[in-house]
């Protein structure tokens, strides 16, 4: 790095990026010579070359839902988003993974690059048809899809070590501000912001690890491990949004006291074994009520509790307002509450200790509200949602083609309905010490070593999460 | 790294962030020596960066070390820089080579956050994490957020506990030879119109959400089941508006206080939650946020004249007061302006609390309420404001004086005649004006009599003109009889005093407009007075061209 700091190269590169999607929306309805798309082109060119100029070569980089230049992540403002997200499924229809500049650009190149991008999505091949188009300029390169990263290289087992570290400090830390303001005390903010920006980092860079960890339901404090689930699902589904660090930090923090109102709901029904009377119900139902009172007594009005409170209130009414309470005036929901309670039915539905008492596997869970979008879930975030959770989320028991019996261990960002499994009955039917296979794994002869081909409910089977995936 | 060079270098960086730790917060960022405490800085940090790549600082609770070298030392709890890191849970500070200008001042600003003096719900770790350095990387321990140590083991070891016999994966893989096949779900396509509804909400979500929490509170009300609920919304309410002041957010206050005078005037809330919400008017006026307004009102900020008399019209007897307490505060004079405004609506639903304020030891504030209560009118007034007549500050006196002409009731006019006495001169002179401005016949009597005492005729010219002045307000037969008997009066002994009081008199016959005068002011106007010649030309113009 020479020349500018490094913050102020990544201040412009989202405008590059999203310049990139303006170009490829307008040569998409235009000729690539039409002034619509040149002036576009030239404005692009602006913004690129001095930084080629400035930091000797350039590289746009796919990884996941994410664009890096340079390995560094781009953040992007909210108005960015229709761009950035229109640009990720252009480089997957083509499998392109990354653009390499290595000179300055110049118009007539990128016009050919255009032409070639727009037209290679309709080849069978489309990366390569691209790659070929491409191949005679000579400032610039394009690279293939591939995976995120290979946790390998950077270190697995630290990296999965230090989020469930970051994982049950949070959980730790939510059980013991709980008690406190049980038992009347006074609790600061400042130590749940610092849990919540550990969770935050490791979303941004681990989302799946970290999701990953919601799965497992097995413990005995179900409450604290609730709230720490909903954060976590809540802030991955912020950062699928393009939210800042800053609001996913809060959405975290509005998460993990979401359900703050159940302080007061005795432990004999909370923790009831069979279905609740008309009565508890009622009782439970009060728990927005008592959320908003506990939030606002504890601090005041700003902006943070007001929010909290807010959701505190809201994360059971439904999209459609079917849920409760019932209120006198119709309002719009919140939209931290529709975010938390997506994260809060899933996490809900997933478990076996909430309302109806029996855990749906995370694909049951997520048909089930698939029915509910529109009615009692926000649409647009629940298809965010799903995107996020994955075809297979972990914890799915999935039987593979080759009759190996396993869990799904870690999805994969890329290729989402291929994750890492666990595989825990072999082939001939055997229980074995389990070892995780890598369903993007190929044979020589190009076809995948392993496939699934059945999904299952490992409640059904009593099968302890835990065991396998901690 | 712990070459002795190096470490000479890292600690003029450290000595270099100690001082300007103890001097970046004096200067606003537009004076010059902002900028240099910056620059000063960051050329320490340049110096080090010449041979080096990265500067890291390992954070002990009093110690600062590069390597295995002491750089900083302080036993101190005050200005210790290094606990200053190391109780938020900072072990490790790294500078990299690219550490900019910019980010160095962002760091200086968190580096001279008090956090014992400032409010503030962020920690050293969070302001470092927020500001998203690109080159500065820490280490942090996060032991101190967890009060349960090694809460981890145990939890995982008691969710392993529960694990399935192995009947049940028998079961599990028997079944997957049964059951159907992949039940996928598939990846959800997102539309450009899902992406910009989207971004829509985003920006909607930016409002302020203090409108809909009122909704909210307000529907704890009509959801509350016991006395404490009433209690609890109250207190929100209370909460609320103080919030909102606090942020001059009046037009929010406005609103609370319309939705909490809706329900109350709803004939279907019962008695005792009216009784509840009525504590959120009282809150309303009470001494704090009254005080908190003031702070509001006097910093300068633009208010609309409608916004703050909606506002006061939610206030109570009870705020009063609060109102005059901060009148005696309040350095600008907009704001007394307001208060004064706010004093004159509120002083009229009860006089008696506004009286008090005549009792206050400060007596601009006597005046302020003096005048307060002359522009209420009330005539109750009156006998609150002529105990007021012999306040030893004269400034005082002059506007009671001046309140009570206003007010004109009968039983000021004694207070009023006794006023007459007063040994300054433009006391007396107010007293005469307050008379001429209640116009009564008692009045004009009352400066007749005066006018005429011999006494007057030793008074000070301008105040013998004011009396008058004051005169020409009732233009009738008494009164220029008088008058022309003034002008006629000629003496022999103290002349140029009987002039003066001539020229009075033609003063007040031109203001008169009296055309019957003309002839003897014609006359005097040959007066070897030059003064009293005067006088009589200018009522003569006066009379003649009708001015």
């Amino acid at each position: 790095m020479t020349g500018k700091g490094k913050e102020e190269v990544f201040a412009g590169a989202k405008d590059i990026i999203n310049q990139l999607a303006v170009i490829i929306r307008t040569a998409a309805i235009h000729d690539p010579g039409n002034i619509a798309v040149t002036t576009a082109v030239d404005k692009f060119l602006a913004l690129l070359n001095p930084l080629i100029a400035s930091e000797g070569e350039l590289t746009l980089e796919l990884g996941g839902e994410f664009f890096y230049i340079n390995e560094t992540r781009i953040r992007y403002p909210l108005e960015y988003l229709p761009n950035f997200d229109f640009l990720v499924r252009e480089f997957k229809k083509r499998g392109l993974g990354s653009i390499v500049f290595k000179d300055v650009i110049k118009a007539v190149d990128m016009q050919t690059f255009f032409k070639a991008f727009i037209s290679s999505v309709f080849s069978q091949t489309p990366f390569e048809t691209f790659s070929e188009d491409v191949g005679n300029i000579s400032s610039l390169n394009i690279g293939k899809l591939r995976r995120v990263k290979d946790e390998a290289e950077v270190g697995e087992v630290d990296i999965r070590r230090e989020v469930k570290k970051s994982y049950f400090n949070a959980v730790s830390y939510t059980k013991g501000v709980i008690n406190k303001i049980k038992s009347g005390e006074k609790v600061g903010i400042k130590k749940a912001k610092r849990v919540v920006e550990g969770m935050v980092d490791l979303i941004l860079e681990q989302e799946q690890l970290l999701v990953g960890m919601t799965a497992i339901k097995d413990y005995d404090e179900y409450t604290y491990h609730h709230s720490v689930n909903v954060s976590i699902l809540s802030v991955a589904l912020g950062q699928r949004l393009g939210l800042s660090k800053k609001v996913l930090t809060e959405i975290g923090l509005v998460a993990l006291f979401h359900d703050i109102g159940k302080i007061e709901i005795p432990n004999e029904i909370l923790n009831k074994p069979t279905s609740f009377t008309d009565d508890e119900w009622s009782i439970m139902k009060r728990h927005p009520f008592w959320g908003v009172r506990a939030i606002l007594r504890q601090r005041g009005f700003d902006a943070m509790s007001m929010r909290s409170a807010i959701v505190a209130f809201e994360h059971h009414m439904n999209f459609d307002f079917s849920g409760y309470p019932r209120t006198r005036k119709r309002f719009e929901l919140d939209f931290y509450s529709k975010i938390i309670s997506l994260a809060d039915q899933y996490d809900g539905m997933t478990s076996s200790r909430v309302y109806s008492r029996i855990p749906m596997s995370p694909d049951r869970a997520l048909s089930l509200m698939m029915e509910r979008a529109g009615k009692q879930l926000d649409p647009i975030l629940f298809k965010f949602f799903i995107n996020m959770i994955g075809v297979f989320p972990v914890g799915t028991l999935v039987m593979l083609d080759t009759k190996e019996l396993g869990l799904v261990y870690q999805s994969e960002a890329m290729f989402l309905d291929r994750p890492k499994v666990l595989v825990i009955i072999n082939g001939k039917g055997e229980k074995v010490d389990s070892y995780i296979v890598d369903l993007t794994e190929k044979a020589p002869g190009g076809n995948f070593l392993r496939t699934i081909v059945k999904t299952m409910d490992p409640n059904k089977y009593k099968i302890n999460l835990a065991e396998y995936l901690l | 790294m712990e070459l002795v060079e190096d470490i000479k270098a890292a600690k003029d960086v450290v000595h270099a962030l100690l001082k300007a730790r103890k001097t970046f917060r004096m200067y606003p960022e537009t004076n010059p020596m902002y900028e240099r405490i910056i620059e000063d800085a960051h050329a320490k940090f340049r110096s080090f960066f010449d041979y080096r790549d990265e500067l890291t600082f390992k954070i002990k609770q009093n110690e600062l070390f590069c390597g295995s070298e002491q750089v900083y030392h302080s036993p101190q709890k005050e200005d210790n820089i290094a606990l200053f890191f190391f109780k938020d849970g900072l072990r490790e500070l790294t500078f990299k080579k690219e550490f900019s200008h910019n980010e160095l001042e962002e760091f200086l600003k968190i580096l001279t956050v008090d956090f014992d003096k400032e409010v503030v719900d962020d920690d050293v770790v969070t302001l470092l994490w927020e500001r998203d350095f690109h080159n500065i990387r820490y280490v942090v321990d996060e032991s101190f957020l967890t009060d349960e140590e090694d809460y981890e083991t145990s939890a995982v070891e008691e969710a392993k506990d529960k694990t399935a016999g192995e009947d049940d994966l028998s079961r599990a893989y028997a079944d997957a030879f049964k059951e159907e096949g992949v039940k996928e779900l598939s990846i959800v396509p997102l539309t450009d119109k899902d992406l910009h509804t989207l971004v829509k909400e985003l920006e909607k979500d930016a409002y302020n959400k203090m409108d809909k929490l009122l909704l909210i509170i307000f529907e704890m009300l009509y959801q509350a089941e016991s006395k404490g609920d009433y209690e609890d919304v109250v207190h929100f309410l209370n909460d609320a508006v103080e919030f909102s002041i606090r942020h001059g957010d009046l037009a929010t206050v406005i609103g609370i206080m319309k939705m909490t005078r809706e329900v109350i005037d709803d004939p279907s809330v019962s008695d005792e939650v009216k009784k509840y919400l009525g504590l959120v008017f009282s809150f309303l006026g009470s001494e704090t946020e009254i005080k908190l307004l003031g702070e509001f009102l006097d910093s300068g900020v633009e208010i609309e004249d409608k916004v703050l008399t909606e506002y006061i019209s939610f206030l109570d007897k009870n705020a009063i007061q609060p109102f005059i307490t901060i009148l005696g505060e309040l350095k600008t004079i907009p704001a007394r302006k307001n208060v004064i405004n706010a004093l004159i609506f509120l002083g009229k639903k009860d006089i008696q609390s506004l009286a008090k304020g005549l009792y206050d030891s400060r007596w601009y504030v006597v005046r302020n309420i003096i005048y307060i209560l002359g522009k209420i009118g009330d005539k109750k007034a009156a006998d609150y404001l002529v105990k007021t007549v012999s306040h030893s500050d004269v400034r005082v006196r002059k506007e009671v004086i001046k309140a009570l002409g206003e007010l004109g009731t009968a039983g000021v006019l004694q207070t009023l005649k006794e006023c007459l006495d007063d040994p300054e001169a433009q006391i007396r002179t107010s007293t005469a004006r307050a008379l001429g401005s209640i116009h009564s016949a008692a009045a004009k009597s009352i400066i007749l009599q005066r006018v005429a005492d011999a006494n007057f005729m030793k008074s000070d010219f301008n105040e013998k003109k004011e009396f008058y002045e004051v005169l020409s307000h009732w233009p009738d037969s008494d009164v220029i009889e008088f008058l022309m008997k003034s002008l006629k009066k000629k003496s022999f002994f103290r002349r140029a005093v009987n002039d003066e009081n001539r020229a009075c008199a033609a003063y007040c016959l031109g203001l008169m407009g009296s055309k019957d005068a003309l002839p003897l002011l014609y006359k005097i106007r040959d007066s070897k007075n030059k003064f009293l010649r005067e006088y009589a030309y200018t009522a003569i113009k006066r009379i003649e061209h009708d001015r």
